[in-house]
């Protein structure tokens, strides 16, 4: 039988040369999407429990601890972030824990394409493309919102005051990526993070 | 442009972050007893709706961000939303004072049925 292969959907597009901050794709990131009740004491001790840290309950904030993050995605949603072969087992492990509870933990490591995108106009390139005003305070590391960035469904992760994570769904990796590749060229730069 | 503010996720963004799902408050009659029904009854559920000129009620859904449905209280003519509240709850009361015609009906009759 063949094994399931992973092939990214960005896969022959290389780093570009043309773009004012610097956009490469992250390949090596499991992500598991998590349901079920905050009002769900054993869901939230089974979360727990599996993870070694509570899940986060604050809109659009994350939680991390060695390499797993969790980013809130909903009341009742989050998207657990690990590494990529450790996801089925991971995956699984949520499933067992959360047996006898109204509650779901898929691997989904392949829905998405994540899209880093690094340099002092990070920022200013995703306000390109969405209506959210990312000089706003709340804007710190660990933000996570999702949001309709270039007319399509995205979500994306504060890492760094000049990095931020863009997760696409796969489908729409290419069409982000040249979207990117335009909002980002050379020469377009509105300079609003300048020295921020 | 419109500002909308979810009142599940406290979201606030364009409209183009959410969803509208068309007028709020239309209960399906034939929920307990389909048989007892009416053509008219079912009629009125399915097409029949409120159009007025002030505040109206609706539904919308934050769409790109936390993903439920919420309500809204708007003004069709100066298009200022007067609150936003949960899918399961009624409008703040000072709003539900100041509703009018089919929607002043509505909300009488819903808080009769509530006592």
């Amino acid at each position: 039988m063949l094994e399931p292969r992973f092939e990214s959907a960005l896969a022959l597009r290389g780093e570009p040369t043309t773009t004012y901050v610097s956009m490469r794709e992250i390949t090596t990131r499991g992500m598991i999407d998590l349901r079920g009740l905050t009002s769900d004491r054993k869901f939230m001790a089974a979360a727990k429990a599996v993870l070694g840290f509570d899940l986060p309950k604050a809109p659009r904030t994350s939680n991390s601890f060695g390499d797993v993050k969790v980013l809130w995605l909903s009341p009742d949603q989050w998207l657990v972030l690990c590494a990529r072969e450790k996801a089925p087992s991971l995956a699984a492990e949520f499933a067992k824990a959360t047996e006898n509870t109204h509650a779901l933990a898929v691997d989904v490591s392949d829905m998405r394409s994540i899209i880093r995108i690094e340099g002092e106009g990070s920022r200013e390139v995703m306000m390109k493309g969405c209506s959210l005003d990312f000089t706003d305070a709340d804007f710190t590391p660990g933000y996570v919102r999702r949001v309709r960035f270039a007319e399509i469904a995205a979500l994306f992760t504060i890492v760094d005051a000049s990095t931020i994570d863009l997760y696409v769904f796969r489908s729409y990796a290419n069409y982000a990526w040249d979207f990117l590749l335009k909002a980002a060229r050379k020469g377009s730069e509105v300079g609003l993070f300048n020295g921020r | 442009m419109l500002l909308v503010t979810c009142p599940v996720c406290h979201a606030s963004g364009d409209e183009t972050d959410f969803h509208f799902g068309g007028q709020a408050h239309v209960a399906r009659p034939a929920t307990s007893n389909p048989e007892g029904i009416s053509d008219e009854q079912q009629r009125e559920y399915l097409f029949t709706r409120i159009n007025p000129k002030g505040l109206h009620f609706e539904r919308v859904r934050c769409d790109r961000g936390c993903g439920k449905w919420f309500h809204a209280a708007r003004d069709t003519m100066t298009m200022e939303f007067k609150a936003f509240y949960g899918i399961t709850e009624l409008p703040p009361d000072h709003v539900i004072k100041q509703a009018k015609g089919a929607w002043a009906e509505y909300f009488t009759m819903r808080m009769k049925k509530q006592k």
